[in-house]
C-alpha cells in the first residue's frame, strides 16, 4: 500500500465561510498506525449487508503546530445513507467519543473514515460535519481517510483534508473540496512482535496461527538468513567463475560488511564462550532445583498430616493432639530444611548470572 | 440455550488480529504501569473468539514519583473489579452493539513484564470475572518485556474449577487443601490460543511488500546508490529478525531477580507459618497439661465422692491460633514455577545464539 503519490499544493480563493469560521487547509502529514487500519478493515467486515460503505471516526493525537497528524485510534459509528439522504447518529458520535477520551484522555478527534474511495456530496457534508466549530475538529481540519475494500481488488487507502467551496453560504455548507494529502504506515517497536505473528499467518489457509515460542522464531529466522547467505554467496560463487557480471559496487558493500566481524584472539573467544555457557546453564539449573524445592515444600506442607494413622482433626483427646503436633513439627523441619537450601542456593544465584 | 453451552468445556482461545494490536498498543503506551481492558466476542462450540476489546478508563494518578506509579498501577490492576468500569463496560458494550460487533463480554485483558502476573489482583479479578457475568471468561495476558526481546508472549487464563470452589470458601488452610487435592499447578489453565487474520487483513498484508525481489535486478553504478536505492526491501515482518539479537542477558538477570523476590515472598510465608505452628503447639501443650491436671482433680474428688468436674472446659479456657492462608504461598509457588520455566526459555536461546557466535567467530573449529 505504500503509495508513490506526490502532492502539490496552490494557494486558491476560499469559498465563503463564516467569519472567522475559516478552518486551516495547509498542508499535513499523516501517519497512520496498525491498529486503526485493522479496527476500519474489522468495521468493513461487519457493515450491514445492504450497505456500501460505513463510517467512523478517527482518534489520534496532531503536533503543536497541526501539521502531523497521528491516527492511532478509530470506533465504527452507525450511518445510513440512501440515494437522497444520509443520516449520521450524531448522539452516538458524541457519547462514543466521551468514553473513549475517558480511556485515552491523549486521544483526541481527527476526523472520520469511510470504508469507500467515492467521494460524493454526502462525504462533504460529513466531512463539514467533523470540521465543525464545536464538536469538530476545528480549527485544524478534519481528515478523511478512506480505506477501499472491494473484493478481489488491493486494499487501497487515501487521506483528504477539505477547503471550503461554493458560491453562497448555503451551498458551502454542503459541499467542500478535498485535498489529497500524504500519509505513512508506521508501526512501533513494541508492534513488531505482533505484526509478526499475524502476518505469519497471512499464507495459511485457515488464516489462524499459534503462539510461536522463542526457540521456534529464532529457528525460522536463521533459516531465513541462511537463505539469504546462500543466495549471496552463490552469486559470488558464479562471478568468480566467470558465470555472472560482477559490480564493483556490489563487491564494496560485501566487503564493507565483512570488515564488521570483530577480530578476536581464539583462546579469548574459548575462555569467554566457556564462562558464559557455564554461567547459562547454572542459572538455568538453579531455576529448575529451585522449581522442585517449592513443588517438594508444597507437598510436605499438605502431606505432612496424612503420614499418621488416619486423619487426627476429627479425633479428640490428649495423645491424639500430642501426635499432631509431632507431625505438624516434623513437617515444619522439613520445610525449615528446604528453606535453608534454597536460601543458599539463591545467594550465589547473584554473581552467577552477571 | 444456557445448558447446551454449559456442556462443551472451553477447549482454546482464538484472538483477531485486531485485539493483539490493540492490545500492544494500549500495553506498551502505559508501560510500566499495567494496562487493563475488556474482551468481546464469541463462544462458538467450545472456541473462544475473541474479536474486540476497549481499554478500561485511566484513573488520573500524577506519576511523578515511583510511589504514585504504584498506585496508578494498582489502581489499574484492580480496575477490573471495580464498579465504576463494569458500568463503562456495559455502557461500550451497548454501544458496540450497534454497530454489529459481537457484544458479549468475554472476559479481560491485562499487561505484565516478565511473567510477573500471578497474584491475588489477577486471581480476584478472573474470579470476580467467573463469578458473576458469565462463567465462560479468560484472562488475556500480554507480557511487555518478553515482547519485546522476540516473539510475542500472549497467554489465555482460566481458574479451574477446583480452584473457584476453594476461592469461594476463601479457606485455605492445610487441612483443606488436603481435601480438595489443591495443588498450586491447578489454579490456573493455560487455554492454547491462535491468532486469526479476516480476509481483508490477509490481502492488506500481501499487499506491503515483505521478501527481497527474486528476480535480477540492474547492477547499481557505485556503492551509495546501492544505499541509497528506495527499493530496497524493508527487512519482513516475518520473520523477525529482531530475535538474532544478542543481548539476552538483561532478560535472564531480571528473571532471576524476579525469582530471587518470590523466593524471599515464600520465605515470609513459611515464616509466618511456623510461627503459627509454634503457637499452636504451646497451646496444644497448655490444655494438655491442664487436661492431665483435671484428670487428676477428677480422680481424686471420685476417690473423695465429690461430683466431678467436667473434662471439656478446656475448649472455652483456649483458643487455638487462626491458621494463616495457603493461598499465597500457593501463588507464589505458582508465580516462582513460572519464573524457572521461563529461564529455561530464555537459557535455550541464549545458549543456540551463543554457540552460533562461537562457531562464526571460529570458523573451522
Amino acid at each position: 500500500m505504500s503509495q508513490k503519490d506526490s502532492f502539490l499544493h496552490l494557494a486558491r480563493p476560499l469559498g465563503p465561510a463564516p467569519v472567522g469560521a475559516q478552518p486551516s487547509t495547509a498542508p499535513l502529514s499523516v501517519v497512520i498506525q496498525p491498529p486503526a487500519i485493522f479496527s476500519i478493515l474489522d468495521h468493513s467486515l461487519r457493515r450491514p449487508s445492504d450497505q456500501d460503505r460505513v463510517i467512523g471516526t478517527l482518534l489520534g493525537v496532531r503536533s503543536e503546530d497541526g501539521t502531523e497528524v497521528e491516527i492511532r485510534n478509530c470506533y465504527a459509528v452507525p450511518h445510513t445513507e440512501t440515494a437522497e439522504q444520509v443520516e449520521v447518529d450524531m448522539d452516538y458520535q458524541k457519547q462514543m467519543l466521551a468514553l473513549h477520551l475517558r480511556a485515552n484522555p491523549r486521544e483526541v478527534l481527527v476526523g472520520w473514515y469511510a470504508t469507500s474511495n467515492e467521494l460524493n456530496t454526502f462525504s462533504a457534508l460529513i466531512q463539514n460535519f467533523y470540521g465543525q466549530q464545536g464538536d469538530g475538529t476545528w480549527p485544524y481540519p478534519a481528515v478523511h481517510l478512506t480505506v477501499s475494500t472491494v473484493p478481489g481488488q488491493e486494499i487501497e487507502a487515501r487521506t483528504y483534508i477539505s477547503a471550503p467551496i461554493g458560491v453562497t453560504a448555503e451551498r458551502a455548507a454542503d459541499s467542500c473540496l478535498f485535498i489529497p494529502v500524504p500519509y505513512e504506515l508506521k508501526y512501533g517497536e513494541a508492534e513488531r512482535s505482533g505484526l509478526e505473528l499475524i502476518s505469519s499467518a497471512k499464507d495459511r489457509e485457515d488464516r489462524s496461527q499459534g503462539i510461536i515460542t522463542d526457540l521456534e522464531s529464532l529457528e525460522r529466522a536463521i533459516v531465513q538468513v541462511l537463505d539469504m547467505l546462500e543466495r549471496v554467496s552463490s552469486y559470488v560463487n558464479n562471478v568468480l567463475d566467470e558465470e555472472a557480471t560482477p559490480s564493483s559496487a556490489l563487491g564494496q558493500f560485501l566487503l564493507n560488511a565483512l570488515s564488521l566481524a570483530p577480530k578476536v584472539e581464539a583462546a579469548d573467544i574459548e575462555r569467554d564462550f566457556n564462562a558464559h555457557i557455564q554461567d547459562v546453564l547454572v542459572v538455568s539449573y538453579l531455576a529448575n532445583t529451585i522449581r522442585t524445592q517449592i513443588d517438594l515444600s508444597n507437598r510436605l506442607a499438605t502431606a505432612a498430616l496424612t503420614m499418621g494413622t488416619g486423619d487426627p482433626l476429627t479425633s479428640e483427646g490428649g495423645d491424639t493432639t500430642n501426635t499432631r503436633g509431632g507431625d505438624n513439627n516434623r513437617g515444619g523441619d522439613n520445610r525449615r530444611g528446604g528453606r535453608g537450601g534454597r536460601g543458599g542456593r539463591g545467594r550465589r544465584d547473584g554473581p552467577s548470572d552477571q | 440455550m444456557a445448558d447446551i453451552l454449559k456442556e462443551t468445556p472451553l477447549k482454546a482461545v482464538q484472538v483477531e488480529a485486531l485485539v493483539v494490536m490493540k492490545l500492544i498498543k494500549h500495553s506498551s503506551q502505559a508501560f510500566p504501569t499495567t494496562a487493563t481492558g475488556s474482551l468481546v466476542g464469541m463462544d462458538v462450540n467450545g472456541t473462544l473468539q475473541i474479536t474486540n476489546s476497549f481499554p478500561f478508563p485511566t484513573v488520573d494518578v500524577p506519576a511523578t514519583d515511583g510511589h504514585q506509579q504504584d498506585t496508578a498501577s494498582n489502581l489499574a490492576a484492580a480496575a477490573p473489579r471495580a464498579k465504576a468500569n463494569v458500568a463503562y463496560q456495559n455502557e461500550m458494550i451497548k454501544f458496540l452493539r450497534e454497530v454489529n460487533v459481537d457484544a458479549n463480554n468475554v472476559g479481560w485483558y491485562m499487561s505484565t513484564s516478565m511473567g510477573n502476573f500471578i497474584n491475588a489482583n489477577t486471581i480476584e479479578n478472573q474470579f470476580f470475572y467467573q463469578k458473576e457475568p458469565n462463567e465462560r471468561t479468560i484472562a488475556l495476558v500480554h507480557d511487555v518485556g518478553r515482547s519485546s526481546q522476540g516473539s510475542l508472549s500472549l497467554r489465555a487464563f482460566r481458574l479451574s474449577p477446583a480452584f473457584m470452589i476453594a476461592y469461594k470458601e476463601a479457606k485455605f488452610t492445610t487441612e483443606n487443601l488436603q481435601k480438595s487435592g489443591l495443588r498450586y499447578q491447578d489454579i490456573l489453565v493455560e487455554l492454547p490460543l491462535t491468532i486469526h487474520n479476516s480476509h481483508l487483513l490477509t490481502s492488506l498484508l500481501h499487499q506491503l511488500p515483505s521478501d527481497a525481489p527474486r528476480e535480477e535486478l540492474d547492477f547499481p553504478p557505485n556503492l551509495s546508490a546501492l544505499q541509497q536505492d528506495p527499493n530496497t526491501p524493508q527487512p519482513p515482518l516475518f520473520p523477525n529478525f529482531d530475535s538474532l539479537d544478542l543481548s539476552i542477558d538483561p532478560f535472564l538477570e531480571k528473571t532471576c531477580d524476579l525469582l530471587l523476590e518470590s523466593i524471599e515472598n515464600h520465605h515470609t510465608e513459611l515464616n509466618n507459618h511456623q510461627y503459627y505452628q509454634r503457637s499452636l503447639g504451646r497451646e496444644q501443650a497448655k490444655i494438655t497439661a491442664w487436661q492431665q491436671k483435671r484428670k487428676a482433680e477428677n480422680a481424686a474428688r471420685a476417690a473423695a465422692k465429690q461430683p466431678l468436674l467436667p473434662e471439656d472446659e478446656w475448649q472455652r479456657l483456649f483458643k487455638l491460633p487462626q491458621e494463616p492462608s495457603r493461598l499465597e504461598i500457593l501463588l507464589n509457588s505458582r508465580q516462582v514455577e513460572q519464573y524457572a520455566r521461563q529461564v529455561d526459555g530464555f537459557t535455550a536461546t541464549a545458549s543456540a545464539k551463543m554457540f552460533a557466535v562461537k562457531s562464526n567467530l571460529l570458523p573451522g573449529e
